[in-house]
């Protein structure tokens, strides 16, 4: 198996991070109560949904599948895995398979054939590998997806697999249970600044990062001016055309909208605030009125 | 580097601890959970239950169907288990329902549905009962209306432990977290102590009165979330990919509707304050102080405030990241200026 093999299809595959989750969580849940599949080791299968529009394939979500283990290599509960389909295809009717995940360090000597299987439903299935072991040194995410490709090995046409690339895919509403999950997790319902502090942090760590991540971009161009690193010509003109983007948007058009918008919430907080301060001054007077009505009132006794 | 081994050790360990408790919640124990359908610990207490703990898994899944459904209203159901007097809340699976607030209540469609998925479910080690359903109200707060205090109730007559909630998708992506709530109904014809209000909420002037009919016929129990260890480290990892799109994010933009939608109802609602206020009057107050009709305005008002303290606080973020990503991408005529942008004259 040659992992440095990259896929030339040029499909871009994109992941969402609910994937990662019911992986994660499948792979937990068999652990915890030690069901164990056949002789699994605790592996667990399933197969992943989303749609392709054009060369870009949508992972959004995923189920899981039975399978057992015979002495002629893992079979999967095909009449499950359809009936499955079909109760997902009812609630989302836009998510179709896409492919089939496992858990595990490295690719199985059976997986090729469960991917067969698998093309049984999708021609070209994706497959999707999730390293569940905790390494705090690691940066990436630990995943990798594979796809099939068909190569002449020994004379013979074999499918092997082929790592492709993909990106992390988010919704907005993901992207904020996400960020909720990840990072203001026991708090409950936060007040309003501690809202925004929460906003103002989450924007203040994609900054640094950022910044990170431009630094090691710089870091590296000077090294490459310097001579000490060999010259790349793709990534320098990669960061040619990042730094011709910038400004991003500069036109007049662009200028009064986004001035628009800034007065528009200026405006809103204005009036807002107007409102509170009519609440106050309405305060004051009912006070105001209390306390002046019991005086006269005493005065009328005396 | 003895000193940073010892405390090295000293935080797995804290983190071990912790996990083992998250751990346990993946664990399933049906005899435990017969147990406490025979003791019927909920029967003794209205209010027995308290908490619930929802894991990112089921979070993520509702969040997401509840964004899927649009303006329409979905549901789904929970699946988890009890410990105590919380629910623990594993996973969420939709139905294939969805419609107005009039037809959010077709269970009897999903039935079969529901019965079928549970068990194909069960067969992948996913061993939890249901104990629970959720829904989304889109735009309008998380509160159970009429209808869903009806569903409630009769679901916590025929299948308890049972819980209702609620997810606001309109509201998750205005106020950058997400919008949820967790109830329980009380038994027909409890009344309850009376309280305070456990947390402020916005409710549109349209729902106002469904939401004042039934409000005192739940309570909601307080949430908090947990992860598995496997989670929170693909959590972490996953930032490092992630963090564009908190940048790219545009809350402001996406959320326009909702916050008209919100101002004009603010206006609605200062506009029936006042109609009140002149019907009973200043000098009537001044004649008669601290007469209950006054101080059901000054309620009024402070809700109306709140609803628009809340709405700034939106609106500041909103803007700020706005102006932030001017600043960051679109440097050129700002800098030089040396000012962020100043309010233009329209």
């Amino acid at each position: 198996m040659d992992d440095t093999k990259q896929s030339s299809s040029g499909l871009d595959f994109k992941l969402h991070p609910l994937v990662l989750i019911n992986v994660s969580d499948h792979h937990t849940r068999v652990k915890a109560n030690g069901v164990q599949q056949g002789d699994g080791g605790g592996r667990v299968l399933g197969c992943l949904l989303g749609n392709q529009d054009g060369r870009v394939v949508d992972v959004s979500n995923s189920f899981e599948i039975l399978y057992k283990v015979t002495p002629e290599g893992i079979e999967i509960d095909q009449e499950f895995l359809v009936k499955k389909r079909d109760q997902y295809k009812q609630v989302f009717p836009k998510l179709d398979v896409v492919g089939w995940y496992a858990t595990g360090a490295d690719v199985h000597e059976h997986d090729m054939a469960l991917h067969k299987k698998v093309m049984e439903i999708n021609e070209s299935p994706v497959f999707l590998l999730l390293d569940p072991a905790i390494r705090v040194l690691r940066k990436d995410i630990p995943v990798r997806l594979f796809e099939s490709e068909l190569h002449t090995v020994d004379g013979r046409p074999t499918f092997i697999f082929v790592q492709a690339k993909y990106t992390v895919e988010t919704s907005e509403a993901e992207r904020i249970g996400v960020n909720q999950v990840a990072k203001v997790l026991p708090s409950g319902n936060p007040s309003g600044s501690e809202q925004l502090t929460a906003h103002f942090s989450s924007v203040h760590a994609a900054m640094k990062m950022l910044n990170g991540r431009i630094g090691i971009l710089l870091q590296l161009l000077d090294k490459m001016a310097a001579g000490e690193l060999p010259y790349d010509h793709s990534l320098v003109r990669q960061v040619s055309t990042l730094v011709r983007r910038l400004p991003a948007v500069k036109t007049p058009a662009f200028q009064t909208e986004f001035l628009k918008e800034y007065n528009d919430s200026l405006l809103t907080i204005l009036l807002s605030s107007i409102t509170k301060g009519s609440y106050t001054v309405n305060e004051i007077v009912d006070k105001f009125n209390i306390a002046y009505d019991k005086s006269a009132r005493r005065r009328g006794m005396l | 580097m003895g000193e940073s081994s010892t405390a090295r050790a000293r935080w797995e360990l804290e983190n071990n601890v912790q996990t083992d408790e998250v751990e346990s919640y993946f664990r399933y124990d049906p005899a435990e959970q017969q147990a406490i359908q025979t003791q019927k610990p909920w029967t003794k207490d209205p209010n027995y239950y308290k908490h619930v703990r929802i894991s990112a898994l089921a979070l993520l899944k509702m969040a997401m169907h509840a964004k899927s459904g649009g303006n329409l209203e979905i549901m789904g159901m929970l699946q988890g288990k009890v410990v105590g007097d919380t629910f623990i809340v594993v996973d969420a699976f939709a139905l294939p329902v969805e419609g107005t607030e009039t037809r959010v209540n077709a269970q009897a469609e999903a039935y079969e549905y529901l019965i079928d998925f549970a068990e194909t479910n069960k067969r992948t080690g996913r061993l939890e009962n249901m104990v629970g359903w959720y829904h989304s109200h889109p735009g309008y707060g998380c509160w159970l209306s009429g209808i869903d205090v009806g569903t409630q109730m009769t679901q916590q007559q025929y299948q308890e432990p049972f819980i209702a909630v609620v997810v606001d998708p309109h509201r998750t992506i205005a106020a950058g977290k997400v919008e949820i709530g967790a109830f329980r109904t009380y038994p027909e014809g409890y009344k309850p102590p009376d309280e305070g209000p456990s947390e402020y909420q916005t409710i549109p002037m349209n729902k106002i009165e469904d939401f004042g009919v039934h409000c005192k016929q739940y309570y909601s129990l307080d949430i908090t979330y947990f992860k598995s260890a496997v989670d929170s480290h693909m959590l972490d990892l996953l930032w490092n990919k992630y963090w564009v799109n908190t940048l790219s994010s545009s809350p402001l933009l996406g959320t326009r509707d909702l916050m008209a939608g919100q101002v004009a109802d603010i206006a609605e609602k200062l506009e029936a304050a006042e109609g009140q206020l002149a019907h009973s009057g200043r000098i009537g107050r001044f004649v008669a102080p601290g007469d209950k009709k006054g101080n059901g305005n000054d309620q009024q008002l402070l809700k109306i405030c709140r609803d628009a303290s809340k709405l700034s606080v939106e609106q500041i973020k909103g803007v700020s990241s706005q102006v932030i990503k001017d600043l960051l991408f679109n440097p050129a005529p700002l800098l030089t200026n040396g000012n962020a942008p100043a309010p233009m004259e329209l």
